[in-house]
């Protein structure tokens, strides 16, 4: 600070002198891709800018971003969570079996397939915290565990799910905003603030930046890091529930692949996979760019295979360009 | 370029200089300018280094010494100014061009990968093999070569270096620069974590290498060293050039003047009393650490600063952390205020109301990528809620804010991040971040190591002003002076035994070095 004030002159520079400077430059960046990439598809696409597609877009955007929230937690305590994609069929086979079978009403129902989802996440956190599993290793398992669970309970068929709140939740919007984009949009804006604000989330980059620092200071490690994989696995359910409601239909395969999406929706963010470093502002720039490209292959007739393989090429670029501009600096 | 001033050069002692004053200089950097985001860290700054010379750089904390450096060793490039090899201008882009100038540099923040071997992390990047399979024999061998060539003994090549103390990891990272055959030597702060006798070995090894013409940049806050075996001094303050020196002849005092722009008074603040220390507020008990702490009993008293200092793995520091529970195989008992506690981890420790500072600044010190505001505050967020889950940002600030100006933390704002902070800046950024968690025993483990003269004093009244207040504190350090100048209780450790202690005034720093190195009475 002495610094400062001595300093005879000082030149404007080109870098925001903010503290923060890079981050902010970055999320721009980030946003610059999302608007480019929003105008080159509408440009060179007749049907991208209809208001169906757009909405479609936003519905999609739903799904994967409410996986990305509780991907970008778990991500930055240092973790990973492939079990989301299994927890969407399990939570939601719950739901639509209370309702189809056991007449259990909507909101009891909901509740049950949404705790089952944090029961999930629980198992996870144990797994890598307590039993010292790797996460990669742990939350393989249980997607492979959590899948066979939900198919059991399914009887490998597909069960209807035509109660009236979640044909409301599908179709329904709130002024131009569909009610799923509506919901996404509250749990970024309370994550946001969570990550932020609180003690937890200060935590949460304290354990993914330097463990061993956040030990000795007196973080408490474990329950942070097993809380994050709560959280994922109950917004995993949340998608879960969703997803149920836009296809109407709970079958085997249902989210399989998702977590996939999500994954790649954080890295599209720019958080970095060991941890510590990531917003979830960011994932949710991820998420439209991921959608974006899907929507505009699918727009475009490109055949899903192609899709996936593109979508990969994608997040290896992003990657790729994170590192680039990490060197640069 | 601005010419350097000998203002304190004895003429008589000139004349025995073995080495030519007016040979080109084999370093010259010119005019560097370094600007950061909101603050300017080298502002036209020149540096002359000859062949054959210790040519020491000092600074207070965030003066600019390792910015300088870095720019010379690639890390960073210049927004102005040149830099001429032999003569000849360079331009450094990358550290790799660096070394292939002969500039080999150890950096104030080790580079060491903590999970590789000694000798792995030696070869790391040039390993010796078919391009597939690295030849481990070799690798081995000049390892092992280096080191008898070093007069290192007891280090073992294939052991991990996150295993080693950190002065044994200093040792290696200076192996590993000297294996690449510099021509110049940059050492930011080797010395920072080495007691006297690993210091000694240091410079018996520089000696050599100015011997056979090598120019080494060194890099201190220890004054006594840098009068000893330095040739000539740059001092920087606030990143201005103040002048270069020649070291015959000129006192610590001067050079502390220098350094800081004033005269500093005291440097050490005594109680002007023993400090009451009727209430046990730490009672230990046939402690003993697996292979490490051998039967320390020991009482703590309410105000009570105990300095606790020993050679190099002498127990001292796994005593310590044995405390604060981040320490395998204790056994023995631990009482807080008349009650037997079992302290199994760092929260643990915390919530009976001890803290702990460890050496190793950068492993267990710091989360890089958080501000420094945040860094501070870890410990302490507890204290600053609202709603049970919310931080208080007013509070926080407000708090982080005190903490910065107490300790004088030199940064563009509390907002960036603290790996952009200057060493000791980092340094007295932990120091915060303990001193604002309000705990009854603070347990502090090298805490001024990379602190500048003036700051240190600084720092020692601080704890005497909290010792003052009731807190106990308890100084774990390898610096004998540090240890007479702020204890009211001195514990020597030797071979794993507290074998001594001292009342405050009852020793000198003769008598306490033969203490240490295992002297019974
Ligand atoms: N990468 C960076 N980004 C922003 N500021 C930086 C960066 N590196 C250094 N600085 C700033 O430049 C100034 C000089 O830092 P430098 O590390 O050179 O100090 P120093 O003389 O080595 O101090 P110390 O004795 O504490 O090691 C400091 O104020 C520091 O905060
Ligand atoms: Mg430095």
């Amino acid at each position: 600070m002495a610094n400062m004030a001595e300093a005879p002159e000082r030149r404007p520079s080109l870098i925001p002198a903010r503290a923060d400077g890079w981050t902010a430059l970055s999320t721009l960046s980030t946003v610059v891709v999302v608007i480019a990439l929003f105008l080159f598809f509408g440009l060179t696409s007749e049907r991208f800018f209809l208001p169906q597609n757009l909405l479609n877009i936003l519905k999609q955007m739903s799904i994967v971003g409410i996986l990305g929230i509780g991907m970008t937690v778990v991500i930055l305590v240092g973790g990973i969570d492939l079990s989301v994609g299994s927890v969407v069929l399990l939570s939601s086979a719950v739901t639509a079996l209370l309702l189809d079978s056991y007449d259990v009403a909507p909101v009891p129902a909901i509740g049950a397939g949404l705790v089952i989802g944090a029961l999930v996440g629980l198992v996870n956190g144990v797994l890598v915290e307590v039993a010292g599993i790797s996460p990669v290793i742990a939350t393989l398992g249980t997607l492979i565990a959590v899948r066979g669970l939900g198919q059991i309970l399914i009887e490998n068929t597909y069960i209807w799910v035509t109660d009236p709140l979640f044909v409301d939740i599908a179709s329904d919007t709130i002024a131009f905003l569909p009610i799923m984009a509506v919901i996404m949009l509250v749990l970024y804006v309370v994550f946001a603030i969570v990550l932020k604000q609180t003690v937890f989330g200060r935590y949460v980059y304290a354990i993914g930046g330097n463990p061993i620092a956040a030990r000795l200071s007196g973080v408490p490690l474990l329950r942070v890091k097993i809380l994050a994989y709560v959280l994922s696995g109950l917004l995993a359910a949340v998608a879960g529930m969703l997803t149920a409601a836009t296809v109407g239909v709970v079958g085997p395969n249902a989210g399989a692949g998702m977590e996939f999406n999500a994954i790649a929706a954080v890295v599209l963010g720019g958080a970095r996979l060991s941890g510590g470093v990531g917003r979830v502002e960011k994932t949710l720039l991820g998420t439209a760019i991921f959608t974006m490209v899907l929507n505009y292959l699918t727009l475009s007739g490109v055949t899903a295979i192609w899709q996936q393989t593109v979508t990969g090429f994608l997040v290896l670029g992003a990657v790729l360009l994170e590192r680039f501009v990490q060197r640069g600096k | 370029m601005r010419p350097s001033e000998p203002v304190f050069m004895n003429p008589d002692l000139t004349a025995m200089r073995i080495h030519d004053d007016y040979a080109p200089p084999i370093l010259e950097m010119r005019g560097i300018v370094k600007r950061f985001p909101g603050l300017v860290a080298l502002d036209g700054v020149d540096l002359s280094v000859r062949r054959g010379e210790i040519h020491a750089l000092i600074g207070q904390n965030g003066a600019g010494k390792s910015t300088l450096m870095k720019i010379l060793s690639g890390v960073y490039t210049p927004d102005e100014g040149d830099i001429r090899v032999e003569g000849l201008p360079v331009s450094i882009h990358y550290p790799r061009e660096a070394l292939r100038l002969g500039i080999g540099t150890v950096y104030q923040d080790l580079s060491l990968v903590p999970q590789l071997s000694v000798a792995d992390n030696i070869y790391l990047g040039r390993e010796p093999g078919n391009g597939f399979v690295i030849d481990q024999t070799a690798i081995r061998r000049s390892t092992q070569a280096l080191f008898r060539r070093l007069e290192v003994r007891d280090i073992d090549g294939d052991e991990r270096v996150g295993r080693l103390p950190l002065a044994q990891q200093q040792l290696v990272e200076i192996a590993k620069v000297l294996s690449h055959e510099p021509r110049i030597l940059i050492l930011d702060e080797p010395t920072a974590p080495l007691a006297d006798e690993e210091t000694a070995h240091l410079f018996r090894i520089l000696r050599g290498l100015r011997e056979q013409g090598i120019a080494i940049i060194f890099i201190s806050h220890r004054f006594k060293e840098i009068l000893q075996q330095c040739d000539r001094a740059t001092i920087l303050r606030n990143g201005r050039l103040v002048t270069t020196i020649d070291m015959q002849g000129v006192s610590e005092d001067e050079l502390v003047e220098l350094t800081i722009g004033e005269r500093l008074e005291t440097f050490f603040h005594h109680a002007e009393q023993m400090r009451a220390n009727a209430d046990v507020v730490l009672e230990v008990s046939h402690l003993s650490v697996r292979r490490a702490v051998r039967d320390v009993s020991f009482t703590v008293g309410r105000g009570e600063i105990v300095g606790i200092t020993g050679l190099l793995g002498a127990g001292q520091n796994e005593l310590a952390r044995a405390l604060f529970g981040i320490q395998d195989g204790v056994r023995g008992t631990i009482k807080r205020r008349g009650l037997v506690v079992r302290i199994r981890s760092p929260r643990q420790a915390v919530r009976l109301g001890i803290g702990l500072l460890t050496e190793h600044r950068k492993l267990e010190g710091l989360v890089p990528d958080m501000s420094v505001k945040e860094n501070i505050s870890l410990p302490s967020l507890a204290a600053f809620r609202r709603l049970t889950m919310f931080i208080h940002n007013g509070r926080e600030r407000w708090a982080v804010r005190e903490s910065m100006q107490q300790l004088n933390v030199k940064a563009a704002s509390s907002k960036v991040k603290v790996s952009t902070l200057s060493g000791g800046n980092q340094q007295k950024v932990i120091l915060g971040k303990w001193l604002l968690r309000d705990l009854d025993v603070l347990i502090f483990i090298s805490p001024t190591q990379g602190i500048d003269v003036g700051a240190k004093a600084e720092i020692y009244a601080h704890l005497s002003e909290l010792a003052n207040q009731g807190k106990s504190i308890i100084v774990v350090s390898e610096d004998l002076l540090e240890i007479l100048g702020i204890s009211d209780r001195i514990f020597v450790m030797y071979n794993r035994r507290l074998t001594r202690i001292f009342q405050r005034g009852e020793v000198d720093e003769e008598t306490l070095l033969s203490a240490v190195q295992g002297a019974t009475l």
